[in-house]
């Protein structure tokens, strides 16, 4: 009884100042939270209309695709359909999330309509070392991505980027890395659905 | 009477200390992490000077009300958090209001929490003063930090592009230094600063 009495004399006032801060954090998040989900959806159209060229108008045509992540954690995503101005089908979008160096990364990644080939991606948050991981955001990098056989792609720190081979970031391994396993581990589950569901 | 003839000088001298002889960045050498990092542009630099000042601020105040409470061995516990929470209401706020702003800093919003000045200026003032004078401690060392940023960002900003605040005020004969805006340009640059500093300072300290 003495250790607990001891424990809440020495203690009491970090265990409220935590539950205040929480509080105060909590009232903060819920104020802001749908403001920053706004920012980020209006991103999101951003880049998807710059990934795709003739981009017009995109939809979401699959919610809640279940992606078998990292350790057996399930991920959702839903899949955008991109449409040119004739309303024919210009390709596919969706969000990928994976770990990075620092933090996670959330990619946005285009396949063509046909589900044959990547469009390529852009990154919609990530917290990558700055002046190496955060390369991954740079033209020279993700156009390696453009154009590439839509199935799984490998990293390389050498030779000829070619045939799902993509060439490393020299110092940033470890954020390259992230962004490939981001498409292995999302790519067959989603041209899967897009195929299950008719829309390619 | 004599409580009012005393503590006007006193927060003067508070005030004016974190701006030239206590400056954060010219001469304790604190938070060189975002002094380096975030200075490639005025407008990031302020940015980060504003983001410092609020949590500076607000951490100071809360350490001021909560010090005749503090147990010794758990300070630094209640320091940090109480430093983390404001800092991620500002990098909510950032993230809501300043979207590509908090973007273009990255992980260094995040990264306030570990800034020695903030620590700094929670344990040696206000730790061991009032409110008034934490007050005054703070709004004076996040001032100096942030017209510190903004002195390197401008001279950076201005010879890596010839613009201050993305306006253009070199003349078109004008040859861009790339290096300025790179990790290079912000060490040669503290390092001059640093210097004439020392300079001005030369016997007074």
């Amino acid at each position: 009884m003495s250790k607990i009495r001891y424990f809440i004399k020495q203690s009491w006032l970090l265990i409220l100042s935590s539950f205040c801060f929480g509080l105060l954090l909590a009232i903060a998040n819920a104020a802001w939270y749908p403001r920053i989900l706004q920012n980020e959806k209006e991103k999101l159209n951003k880049l998807i209309v710059g990934l795709v060229s003739d981009a017009n108008d995109f939809q979401i045509v699959i919610e809640d695709v279940n992606i078998p992540g990292e350790r057996g954690k399930i991920i959702k995503t839903d899949i955008y359909k991109v449409r040119n101005a004739e309303g024919k089908t210009a390709g596919f979008a969706f969000v990928g999330i994976g770990s990075g160096f620092a933090d996670k990364i959330k990619l946005v990644i285009t396949i063509d309509s046909k589900c044959e080939k990547f469009l390529g991606f852009d990154v919609l948050s990530s917290n990558e070392t700055p002046g190496f991981g955060d390369k991954i955001k740079e033209k020279e990098f993700r156009t390696q991505f453009k154009g590439i056989v839509a199935g799984n792609l490998e990293i390389i720190k050498a030779g000829e980027a070619k045939n799902g081979k993509v060439m490393a970031i020299s110092g940033a391994t470890v954020s390259s890395e992230s962004v490939v396993k981001i498409f292995n581990i999302y790519i067959d589950k989603i041209t899967q659905k897009i195929q299950e569901a008719g829309l390619d | 009477m004599t409580t009012k003839t005393t503590e006007g000088p006193i927060l003067g001298q508070t005030f004016i200390a974190g701006l030239w002889r206590e400056n954060p960045v010219f001469r304790l050498l604190l938070g060189m992490c975002p002094t380096l990092a975030v200075t490639a542009a005025v407008k990031p630099a302020l940015t980060m000077g504003l983001s410092v000042i609020f949590v500076l601020v607000c951490s100071n105040i809360v350490v001021s009300l909560m010090r005749n409470l503090l147990k010794p061995h758990l300070r630094i516990l209640m320091f940090t958090l109480t430093i983390s929470t404001f800092v991620t209401i500002a990098d909510l706020f950032l993230r809501a209001f300043q979207p590509v702003m908090s973007e273009r800093l990255g992980p260094y919003v995040p990264l306030i929490i570990v800034n020695c000045i903030i620590i700094c200026r929670a344990e040696a003032c206000a730790s061991k003063n009032g409110l008034v004078v934490s007050i005054v401690d703070a709004v004076g060392m996040g001032i100096g930090f942030t017209l510190a940023l903004c002195v390197l960002a401008g001279v950076r900003e201005l010879l890596s592009t010839g613009m201050i605040f993305e306006a253009k005020v070199m003349p078109a004969w004008f040859v861009p230094w790339a290096a300025m805006s790179m990790p290079v340009g912000a060490f040669i640059t503290l390092g001059l600063l640093l210097g004439l500093v020392n300079k001005l300072t030369k016997g007074k300290s």
